[in-house]
C-alpha cells in the first residue's frame, strides 16, 4: 500500500520542478487552488466534451448583475463516462449549481468538482470503487 | 450408389480432417491449456477517478505513482546529479506540451483504463489515450539492434509461462508524449513484465527495469488492476481540445470560442 507520506513526498518533489502530481490528467493541477472551494450557480453556455479535457462554459451573475463566463475544466471524457455522464448530460441553458477550486492566478475559471442541478441532484455517479478494492 | 454411398462418408470424414486442422484453433497451440480472461476494461486497482480527471479526496493512495517515486529508484551519482541540475528545466519547458498519451512505462500505471487483448500471435495491451503496445508471442525474437530505435512504447516480445505473460520490452524513448515528468531512463533502459491474473479481476504486474546508463541496480516495481466496474469501453477520441495555456509564470484555461 502506498502512504500519504509517500504521496505528500512525491508531491513535493514534483512541485519543486514546477509542476504537481498530474497523473490522470495531461497537465499540472498546480493552476488550481484545491485548498479552496467555490461555489456558483449559473447558466450553461456550452458543454464540450472533448480530449483531453471536458468543459463547462458557465455564465454567472454576481452581485452587481454583471455577468461573466467561467471556464470549468473537467476529466477526460472517459472518466466522466465512466461516472455516467455521457454529451448529453449538459445543455446550453441548464442552470448548475457547481463547486470548484479556483484558479491559483484568479480569474473566472477552476478545477470542477461537484454539478448539481437547482433541485440538488448530483449529476453523474458520486464514486466507481468498489467498497472491497477501497485501500 | 454403393460407391457414392461408401466414398462420401469418407471425402466427407478426410473434409472434416482437413478443416479441423485448418480451423483448428491457434490458441491450442500456445503454451499452458488455454490462453486468460483478461477481457473487459481494467484500471489501477486504488485508484477512484472523480470527473474532475484526479482521484478522489478519500483516494490518497491513487496519487502516489510508483514510476514517478523518483527516490524509490537506484539512479547511479551521474544521473542523480543530472536530475537534480537539468530535469527541472525539462519538466519546465514540456509544461505545454500538447498531450498524445501516456507511453510506456507510465501507461502501465493503469491510471489511464486499459484492455488486454489476448490472442495466441500476440497480446494488445492499450488505453484510452490510444496508447498501444504489441506484444508478440508468435515466438519471434526482439529486432537486432541495427533495426531498433526508440519510440514512446517501445519493442516487446512475450511468452507465456503457464498462466503468467512475461515481457521483454527495449527501445523505449524517454521523452514524454504526455507532459509528464517520466522517470529519466535511457534508450539502453531493458524491461522485464510479468503479468498473471491474481484473482479472477484481479491483474498483477511485476516490472523490473534494467539499465545500465542510469541505474545501479533493477528496479522492480508492482502494479495491481482492477476489472472496473460500470466501464463497458474505451473512450476514444482526437486530443484537439487543449485548452491550456500560459498565465504569467503559471498555467490557465483559455478562452472558449
Amino acid at each position: 500500500m502506498k502512504s500519504a507520506m509517500r504521496v505528500r513526498v512525491l508531491g513535493a518533489l514534483l512541485l519543486l520542478a514546477g509542476l504537481a502530481t498530474t497523473v490522470p490528467a495531461h497537465h499540472s493541477a498546480a493552476m488550481f487552488d484545491q485548498t479552496k472551494t467555490v461555489e456558483l450557480t449559473g447558466t450553461v453556455r456550452l458543454f464540450q466534451w472533448s480530449n483531453p479535457h471536458c468543459y463547462i462554459q458557465l455564465l454567472v451573475r454576481d452581485a452587481k448583475g454583471v455577468e461573466q463566463e467561467w471556464s470549468l475544466e473537467m476529466g477526460a471524457p472517459m472518466y466522466l463516462y465512466n461516472r455516467g455522464w455521457r454529451p448529453s448530460t449538459v445543455k446550453p441553458g441548464d442552470v448548475l449549481n457547481v463547486k470548484l477550486s479556483p484558479l491559483r492566478k484568479g480569474g473566472p475559471g477552476g478545477l470542477l468538482l461537484d454539478v448539481r442541478t437547482q433541485d440538488g441532484r448530483q449529476l453523474g455517479k458520486a464514486s466507481v470503487q468498489p467498497a472491497q478494492a477501497a485501500p | 450408389m454403393r460407391r457414392q454411398g461408401f466414398a462420401w462418408p469418407a471425402v466427407t470424414c478426410a473434409m472434416a480432417m482437413i478443416l479441423a486442422a485448418a480451423c483448428s484453433p491457434t490458441q491450442s497451440e500456445a503454451p499452458g491449456t488455454a490462453l486468460p480472461d483478461w477481457s473487459g476494461v481494467w484500471i489501477a486497482a486504488d485508484t477512484d477517478i472523480d470527473i474532475s480527471g484526479y482521484p478522489t479526496a478519500d483516494s490518497p493512495a491513487g496519487m502516489a505513482i510508483d514510476l514517478l517515486d523518483f527516490d524509490a529508484a537506484p539512479w547511479n551519482a551521474a544521473q542523480r546529479e543530472w536530475m537534480r541540475t537539468e530535469l527541472p528545466k525539462i519538466w519546465a519547458a514540456d509544461a505545454l506540451r500538447r498531450g498524445q498519451g501516456w507511453g510506456y512505462p507510465l501507461m502501465m500505471e493503469g491510471v489511464a483504463p486499459m484492455q488486454f487483448l489476448v490472442t495466441p500471435q500476440e497480446t494488445l495491451i492499450l488505453n484510452f489515450y490510444r496508447d498501444i503496445r504489441h506484444v508478440h508471442t508468435d515466438g519471434r525474437a526482439l529486432p537486432p539492434e541495427e533495426d531498433r530505435w526508440p519510440t514512446p512504447w517501445g519493442d516487446s516480445v512475450g511468452h507465456w509461462e503457464g498462466d503468467t505473460l512475461v515481457i521483454e520490452t527495449v527501445s523505449v524513448r524517454n521523452g514524454s508524449v504526455l507532459p509528464l515528468p517520466l522517470p529519466p531512463l535511457s534508450p539502453q533502459a531493458r524491461f522485464t513484465e510479468r503479468l498473471r491474473l491474481s484473482a479472477p479481476d484481479r491483474l498483477e504486474l511485476a516490472m523490473t527495469i534494467e539499465d545500465p546508463a542510469t541505474l545501479t541496480a533493477p528496479w522492480n516495481l508492482r502494479f495491481e488492476y482492477r476489472r472496473a466496474e460500470g466501464i463497458d469501453r474505451l473512450i476514444h477520441d482526437v486530443m484537439e481540445n487543449d485548452r491550456t495555456a500560459v498565465d504569467g509564470d503559471s498555467l490557465t484555461i483559455a478562452p472558449a470560442p
